[in-house]
């Protein structure tokens, strides 16, 4: 059995869980590790209930797990929360015997099978320490003496986060982690199973946030302008994406709102420059009718959503997977775009690469759904070999000053077989043109001819015709061990972070010896109703687990397809867990035996 | 080290910076001589066609960049100075200017003008001041007079027009003038020294409305305007001179001996936005192949 264990800092906001997380991720990455965290926490500032989970293990990782097995509660109302997920056999670290706020059931944890482990994290830290703030230092303190988590990495993150604030500032929490060690040996007696192992060979990683991959894969991808309003949880792609741009000769625009920040991007491509912008539900709204512009204009643009739960404000710091409507269809008018998805960290860097790289081919916005638990997911990923990715870019057809061209057959949107024209660009093109987003003849002059209005919609529309044909691996296939033509128990088709989250439910049911044939679609619009087919074909039940209301991709699915998806949903501002797809599938997969 | 502009060696005539495709508006529109204004200044600044951009939002006004021999955007109502915006980030040796309505800039588009202003972008606002909505057929708009009869406002505009010089003083703009498309050599004077001027300038043109604004017209203001410079001697350096003479910019909607001030109110230096980030990539050393490996550095575990 592989090494598989979740540690689950929560407590209220403001209390230092997040960080706790944070430090408790880079210790097990240290240790050469895979890790993947989930953290939550209100849209306030300080209060509310906040909790920040590490799953750690020696083996790739695909979601975020059913539970944990070591909770540090900080508060009364963390303990109330996660009571029901106190398992046989978990670990309870409270904030006791003393200064805390509450008290467990023993008896209850005692029937249960919890350990419990008292650690007076409060008053160690406004008694010992003499600074309350520093009670996560004492809980990791006392996690790195309970659990074998190193120390001294510990400490360098309190170095790397403090310094700058003073070397008192460092101290005091230096003490605060003694103080959490002390108590651990003087008191407890471990009587839990749950070590970190030893330190093994490193491997060649870095550690990602998910909108910090987004960031990354956007300089990367040669970024030049990124422009936008701060929404949250996308306003951390802009904070991570402003310093490596400006290294790159590019530049991150605070604009007054959402609507200029995504007139700045069609203006800065228009202009020949890679640009884009982040945001979330409500500020695409806003764009819409901008977004609209470029598809008439065919001007290349990546818009990034990290989704949040709506509608209006909604749940602003909260899971959810429902603009996809929005992204897709949201403008008025037919105007063409394309939607893509990522399913983890690693896909949220090399995607947004890809945005760009569709965004350029197929010249239109390119709308990138993410969401607001993968924008704070940290992954560990191989390093990417940045020279290699840049050497697969794709760039506009750009018609330049020194290429032998016929000025008055260059057409800006000429009609041709692929619907791709030539892009002119000022200062580097021999021609100037003007971008309207009047309907327009090939050269770009206004005209309201039927027979010009057919032409023009159906070279836009020529242009995504075959995206799917074109862009197999934007489909990710599993089949497992299905053999050709042998018929699955089950197909399912799952997109976003839900996909992550599926994988690990379909690989248990594999070992249990369940037939499943699994598609994740990376290309969600045009809708790729061929490989859907194909994948539905395989069994007589579909289904499409998503994280929203009203099945949004089973929705389209039925628009465009002949499959009619079974749609599992949930809406509780919450990924899914893996346990609730294993056990969705196994009473779809039953109920169909019995029958 | 800032940037400049791209030029050309040789004089175009004004006409080659016209495209072939016709004005639609009506006959008599005070637009007409925008165009011209614009095609003569460009000459003289010898702007290079294909890097010169011209940026419009919606209305009868904002066609402007489609009759003209540039690269052009004509985009969603409202936002033409966004884009231009996008535009300086993306290539700020290429001249933008940006031809709008009084009703695109100051009413749907009204945002974005403090904030470029502020921020001094190197732009060429130009709002063609018709004082009404022409191609949605006659509704007032930010600038109509009190008591403008549109379809709208039958009984006449209950509301008080914007003073969109002091306006446009009090955001910020470092160029400020009026003119008159009635007057074209005041207008391309005033023209060529806002394109020339580095940073923010906002020209307002009294361009008037043949079809429906029979107020504002071109008999109206002749014989009405005052050149601020030449006739008042004012100098557009002083700020608190600028303010007072553009708190009186309106008098002649209710005083009928108060002249239409026209020429340049405000033109003071300050570092554009441009500049400055120019200024920050040259301090950390922006290239566009950085140390990615260093970059990667700072994600190791």
């Amino acid at each position: 059995m592989a090494f598989d264990l979740t540690i689950k800092f929560a407590g209220e906001g403001g209390e230092g869980v997040i960080s706790a997380g944070d430090f408790t991720m880079r210790a097990a990455t240290y240790l050469g590790l895979e890790v993947v965290t989930f953290k939550s926490f209100p849209a306030e500032i300080k209060g509310g209930y906040a909790l920040s989970q590490v799953r750690m293990s020696d083996e790739k990782i695909l979601s975020q797990g059913d539970g944990f097995q070591i909770l540090f509660a900080f508060n009364g109302e963390a303990y109330e929360v996660n009571k029901p997920l106190l398992k046989p056999g978990t670990v309870l670290v409270w904030d006791g015997p003393e200064g805390g706020d509450f008290e467990p059931e023993f008896d209850w944890l005692e029937k249960q099978g919890v350990i419990a482990y008292a650690v007076p994290m409060s008053k160690l830290a406004k008694e010992e320490v003499g600074a309350y703030i520093t009670k996560n230092m004492v809980a990791l303190g006392a996690a790195s003496e309970l659990f074998n988590i190193p120390i001294d990495v510990y400490k360098q993150q309190i170095i790397s986060k403090f310094s700058k604030k003073g070397q008192d500032v460092v101290d005091l929490n230096f003490k605060a982690l003694d103080a959490g060690i002390n108590w651990v040996k003087n008191n407890i007696k471990k009587v839990d199973p749950y070590r970190l192992p030893e330190r093994r060979p490193q491997k060649d990683v870095i550690i990602l946030e998910g909108n910090e991959a987004i960031a990354l894969g956007a300089a990367v991808a040669g970024c030049k302008v990124f422009a936008a309003y701060p929404i949250t949880p996308a306003t951390t792609v802009g904070n991570y994406l402003s310093e490596i741009i400006l290294k790159a000769n590019g530049y991150v625009y605070q604009a007054e709102d959402e609507i200029s920040s995504m007139a700045i991007v069609i203006g800065a491509s228009f202009s020949g420059v890679k640009a884009m912008t982040a945001t979330s539900g409500p500020g695409i709204s806003l764009m819409q009718e901008l977004i609209g512009l470029a598809s008439m204009t065919e001007i290349p643009c990546v818009v990034v959503d990290v989704q949040r739960g709506g509608p209006s404000t909604g749940m602003p710091t909260k899971h959810d997977q429902a603009d996809l409507y929005a992204a897709a269809i949201g403008g008025h008018g037919d105007g063409q775009r394309i939607v893509i998805a990522p399913t983890n960290v690693e896909e949220n860097f090399y995607l947004t690469i890809e945005a760009f790289n569709l965004a350029e081919r197929y010249q239109c916005p390119v709308l990138f759904l993410t969401d607001a638990s993968l924008s704070l997911r940290a992954e560990a990923i191989s390093t990417p070999k940045i020279k290699e990715i840049q050497s697969r870019l794709i760039n506009r057809p750009l018609i330049t000053k020194d290429m032998d061209v016929n000025l008055d057959e260059l057409l800006r949107y000429k009609v041709t077989d692929t619907g791709i024209s030539p892009m002119l660009a000022p200062e580097v093109s021999p021609k100037p043109y003007t971008a309207t987003g009047l309907e327009h003849g090939e050269d770009s002059s206004p005209r309201t001819r039927p027979d010009v209005r057919v032409m023009m919609m159906e070279k836009r529309f020529r242009k995504l015709k075959n995206i799917e044909d074109e862009n197999q691996h934007l489909l990710e296939w599993d089949l497992g061990d299905l053999q050709e033509g042998e018929k699955a128990d089950i197909s399912v088709i799952a997109w976003g972070l839900t996909a992550s989250i599926t994988k690990e439910a379909i690989q248990r049911l594999r070992k249990k010896g369940y037939k499943i044939a699994a598609l994740y679609p990376k290309l969600l619009y045009p809708v790729p109703v061929k490989a859907i087919e194909k994948v539905a074909s395989m069994s007589d039940i579909a289904l499409v687990p998503e994280a929203n209301y009203t099945g949004q991709f089973a929705r389209f699915i039925r628009m465009y397809t002949d499959v009619k998806p079974v749609q599992y949903n949930i809406y509780r501002g919450e990924p899914f867990i893996p346990a609730e797809i294993e056990a969705k599938i196994e009473e779809l997969v039953g109920s169909k035996v019995n029958a | 080290m800032s940037y400049q502009f791209i030029k050309l060696q040789e004089k175009l005539q004004p006409k080659d910076y016209r495209s072939n495709i016709e004005p639609t508006w009506c006959p008599g529109c005070g637009d007409f001589g925008v165009v011209s204004g614009l095609a003569k200044v460009f000459s003289e600044e010898q702007f290079d066609p294909t890097a010169l951009t011209l940026v419009s939002g919606i209305g009868c006004s904002s066609r402007l960049p489609l009759w003209m021999n540039a690269f052009g955007m004509h985009t969603c109502h409202g936002r033409a100075i966004p884009a231009a915006v996008g535009a300086r980030l993306a290539k700020p040796e290429i001249p933008v200017v940006v031809t709008a309505g009084d009703g695109d800039l100051f009413s749907i588009g009204m945002e974005h003008f403090p904030h470029a202003a502020r921020k001094n972008f190197d732009l060429t606002v130009i709002c063609m001041d018709n004082r009404m909505y022409a191609l949605t057929k006659n509704q007032q708009s930010p600038t109509s007079r009190s008591g403008y009869k549109g379809s709208l406002t039958p009984y006449g505009n209950i509301e008080e027009p914007i003073n969109t010089i002091a306006f446009a003083i009090a955001c910020g703009a470092t160029f400020v003038a009026q003119t008159y498309s009635g007057n074209p050599k005041h207008e391309a004077e005033i023209l060529q020294a806002a394109v020339e001027h580095k940073g923010f300038s906002f020209v307002n043109i009294l361009s008037p409305c043949p079809t429906f604004n029979k107020i504002d017209t071109f008999q109206y203001y002749k014989g009405r305007t005052i050149d601020i410079n030449k006739e008042l001697g004012h100098d557009p350096s002083d700020y608190v001179k600028a303010v007072e003479l553009a708190s009186h910019a309106l008098d002649h909607d209710k005083d009928p001996n108060a002249k239409v001030p026209l020429g340049i109110f405000l033109k003071i230096e300050k570092p554009t936005f441009e500049d400055k980030v120019l200024a920050l990539k040259q301090k950390y050393g922006a290239s566009d192949n950085p140390d990615w490996d260093k970059i990667l550095e700072k994600y190791r575990p």
